[in-house]
């Protein structure tokens, strides 16, 4: 992690900050650490290009168990082969639909290739060189294998139908309900597979099988949370994610969104969208409660943090339709500090960031209170899980007979308790300017000398209040 | 939804039914069910339904039970459900006398009346307060959470609604016709009709003291609308109907009968955002910039200077420290029971339900001001 001049200047500013990232750099100890000396050519090719491709997923992927170390990695690079294709506005239409739709023959196909990517595709690399990732897909177990397969073919053809849905390219997303089955193609198919291969290889409670909206919930939230954070910057390339049925109830034109003179509608439009995105934090807090390995913990764990975070920062701030903004280096690290250690300390981030959530809520908001239950009722599903009352003991407590708590003072009681107070007041405060008196204080010299003052103020008042109807005077 | 048959229950009594919740729940039986409809209360004069609804309206007084006995002969009610009972934070102060008399003997007279009749079904409107010692923090709170009795209960209201509760959960399965009983525990009632939590919170507003905030605000409260609180009744009144209706009795974990149901809108909130939605939908404009935060502890101060200048001027106080204890309590609760044995949702969401209370309660202040 390079440090800048300006960066060195704020963490010296802010030694908290400086002090989560020494933290993390000194303290943080891999679960699983990959060995790349052990390595085959092929793999640590795989490796060279999820360095290359992703910049926030290398390091949680690499601390991955050894067991899943590679299947994931390779998961990976298959959906963002996918998505380097999907993306590059080069290759036609008619060419691109079938290399989507039929992505699975060719990641089955011996030493395949693909190099008509155009030259400004960031990712073009990893499909020249994808026969070293078919190499290794061919050696990963037959289920792991299958899983990966499914979900390249389900995104595949989730791609090809967005690609040729010309009304959608043309004018965006309508309805919340497309602007969701987005999030499912892109983040929430992930969620899905990811989880088959976590219970598969027996790190993650299968019942989350039967619970598939759980898996959505973890790529709709951070899904959501990007396309919020980057508003702005999708505006600059000509996409838009935010669906239309909820931004045309503040402006009537997508662009009006940016304009200054509509802060006001814009923010409460953002508001809607983290109403939005916020209804998933218990659902992915349950889905988290299933994981039984810590680097699968970790994994899962740091995005959804930093998601939180996130959206924390994205609420309430007109800057997110002036420039992209991110959490800063130290808040990541305290972040990933705290998620890299249990639920319970993981619950307790999503705690604070709620709690801040609705210290920013702006009552003038149509969404105000929505907003205030749905952050209520993230604590209190963090209750549900880690409860602080115990209900038997409070029964015990309850015992009739027991010392009755008598927190309530009667009225005379405390009107007794407020007089002695002041009685007591008194006669110290007349023991003491007695005793001065005594010992030859002026107090008759202290007197006149505010009455002076007194009269000099009046005075000073009195000419103030005939000079201002001259001014009026002078005026007219 | 509105093609489906409305459910049948059959003849059902309302006690109370001229009310804050009783009237809501009258609503929703012409509505939303099949019933014959009747309705007892004090003075049947506010919120009564127009004459084509059907609705029959007896004054009668329950701690009068010579005449509650005759009202039930007279009906022969299959259902009942008793709402009734003295407001617990009213403009008026309620006296102990009178909380006990219709809380808890009227109760006493309605569970005998149901038993002589031949009710099979009786829904008793309780509170979620029966668990709080009004000092101490409820978090998350079940049904298994401790039901607070005597002198660790410092609001008399909550004692007299514990022990009425009380009554009517011993009476299930007892009488000649196996009369079955169930309690709703609801917390923080609103909505149209509302005297106290709406009426309290606008003139706060009024009075412009609605930029002081005692506490951090990180305390969650449950508030909910009405129409689910009485939604939460009917379904009540249908489970056990339908148990009546089978010769065994219920696994445990499905039973509604003899058991309490804690009833909230299932949107925890805290507490000063509930005030301030209630206040924006009142017409303030006000950001939460401005806000004067007190702490906990200067707050009980200012309360206590308030009850000492009362105290001595011999009038209730306005402003007293329970107030701020309460202000700054966390009190919410977990409906999963009511959720699985009851099949409850809340039917309008929080949000709406302030905006609609709220509308409610300006457009009653400006018919006023007419007549």
């Amino acid at each position: 992690m390079a440090i800048g001049p300006k960066q060195a200047l704020y963490l010296l500013a802010h030694p908290v900050q400086l002090r989560s990232i020494i933290q993390w750099k000194l303290w943080h100890e891999p679960v699983h650490k990959r060995d790349p000396s052990k390595e085959p050519d092929t793999v640590k090719s795989c490796f060279h290009f999820l360095d290359l491709t992703s910049r926030s997923f290398s390091a949680v992927i690499q601390e991955l168990t050894p067991e899943l170390l590679l299947p994931v990695c390779l998961f990976y690079l298959v959906l963002r082969g996918l998505d380097t294709i999907e993306d590059d506005m080069t290759i036609p239409i008619e060419e691109k639909e079938p290399l989507l739709r039929n992505f699975k023959q060719y990641m089955e196909t011996d030493g395949w290739t693909f190099d008509k990517n155009g030259p400004d595709e960031k990712d073009r690399e990893l499909l020249v060189h994808f026969d070293d990732v078919i190499v290794e897909l061919k050696k990963v177990k037959r289920p792991y294998y299958d899983i990966i397969a499914d979900i390249t073919v389900k995104m595949g053809n989730g791609m090809a139908d967005y690609a040729l849905n010309a009304e959608l390219n043309a004018n965006g997303v309508q309805s919340v309900e497309e602007y969701e089955e987005y999030c499912h193609y892109v983040a929430g198919l992930v969620g899905d597979g990811l989880t088959r291969l976590f219970v598969e290889a027996k790190l993650a409670n299968p019942h989350l099988l039967g619970r598939p909206d759980l898996a959505e919930s973890m790529g709709q939230f951070l899904q959501k949370t990007n396309i919020i954070r980057d508003v702005e910057e999708d505006f600059r390339d000509n996409r838009r994610w935010w669906p239309k049925d909820i931004w045309s109830k503040y402006v009537d034109k997508w662009e009006d969104i940016f304009k200054p003179e509509n802060r006001a509608k814009a923010l409460e439009c953002s508001d809607e969208m983290v109403l939005n995105a916020l209804k998933h934090t218990e659902d992915c807090l349950f889905y988290m409660a299933g994981m039984k390995e810590q680097s699968v913990f970790n994994f899962v764990a740091i995005p959804q943090a930093m998601a939180i975070a996130t959206l924390e920062l994205v609420f309430r701030n007109p800057a997110i339709f002036d420039k992209h903004i991110k959490l800063n280096k130290g808040d990541a690290c305290q972040l990933m500090l705290e998620s890299t250690q249990n639920l319970r300390v993981l619950c307790e981030v999503f705690r604070r960031y709620v709690r801040r959530i609705h210290k920013k809520n702006d009552p003038r908001s149509r969404h105000f209170l929505a907003i205030s239950v749905q952050c209520a009722k993230t604590e209190q599903f963090i209750e549900t899980l880690f409860p602080q009352q115990d209900p038997t003991k409070l029964a015990h407590d309850g015992k009739p007979g027991e010392l009755a708590q008598q927190p309530n003072m009667q009225v005379s009681e405390a009107f007794f308790l407020l007089a002695a107070v002041l009685g007591v007041l008194f006669l110290v405060g007349g023991l003491m300017i007695g005793s001065a008196w005594l010992l030859g204080a002026r107090f008759d010299q202290v007197f006149r000398d505010f009455d002076e003052k007194v009269k000099a103020g009046k005075s000073l008042v009195s000419s103030a209040a005939t000079a201002i109807p001259s001014a009026i005077r002078d005026e007219l | 939804m509105a093609s489906q048959t409305k459910p049948d229950l059959g003849r059902v009594l309302v006690i109370g039914g001229c009310g804050f919740l009783g009237h809501h729940v009258v609503n929703q039986l012409v509505e939303k069910y099949t019933a014959s409809v009747s309705v007892i209360d004090l003075r049947c004069i506010r919120n009564r339904r127009t004459e084509s609804d059907g609705v029959k309206y007896f004054d009668a007084d329950i701690t009068d039970s010579a005449k509650l006995q005759s009202v039930f002969e007279e009906i022969k009610p299959d259902v009942v459900i008793h709402t009734a009972s003295p407001p617990a934070q009213a403009s008026v102060s309620v006296t102990h006398e009178l909380f006990k008399k219709v809380n808890v003997d009227g109760t006493q007279a309605v569970v005998d009346a149901c038993r002589s009749t031949g009710v099979k079904a009786l829904v008793f409107t309780s509170s979620a307060s029966v668990m709080s010692d009004n000092v101490s923090d409820l978090i998350n709170a079940d049904e298994r959470w401790p039901v607070i009795r005597g002198e660790k209960q410092t609001e008399y209201y909550s004692e007299t609604k514990a022990a009425a509760e009380q009554i009517v959960l011993e009476a299930n399965r007892t009488g000649p016709s196996n009369l079955l009983t169930t309690a709703i525990r609801p917390s923080g009632i609103m909505g149209e009709g509302d005297t106290m939590t709406i009426y309290h919170l606008i003139n706060i507003y009024r009075s412009g003291k609605n930029n002081i905030q005692v506490g951090d605000n990180n305390n969650i409260f449950d508030f909910t609308y009405a129409p689910n609180v009485a939604h939460a009744h009917l379904l009540a009144a249908r489970a056990l109907l339908l148990t009546h209706t089978s010769s065994t009795v219920p696994l445990d974990t499905e039973r509604v009968d003899g058991e309490a149901f804690i009833v909230t809108n299932d949107s925890p909130v805290y507490f000063w955002d509930f005030c301030r939605a209630v206040w924006a939908a009142a017409g303030s404009d006000k950001g939460v910039k401005g806000v004067w935060t007190l702490s906990k502890d200067v707050g009980l101060v200012l309360g206590f200077l308030s009850e000492c200048f009362f105290g001595l001027i011999r009038k209730p106080p306005t402003f007293n420290r329970q107030r701020i204890v309460y202000s700054c309590m966390t009190r919410y609760y977990n409906i999963t029971k009511a959720k699985r044995r009851l099949g409850y949702k809340p039917l309008v969401s929080l949000d709406e339900g302030v905006r609609r209370s709220v509308k409610w309660f300006l457009e009653q202040e400006k018919e006023n001001e007419k007549s």
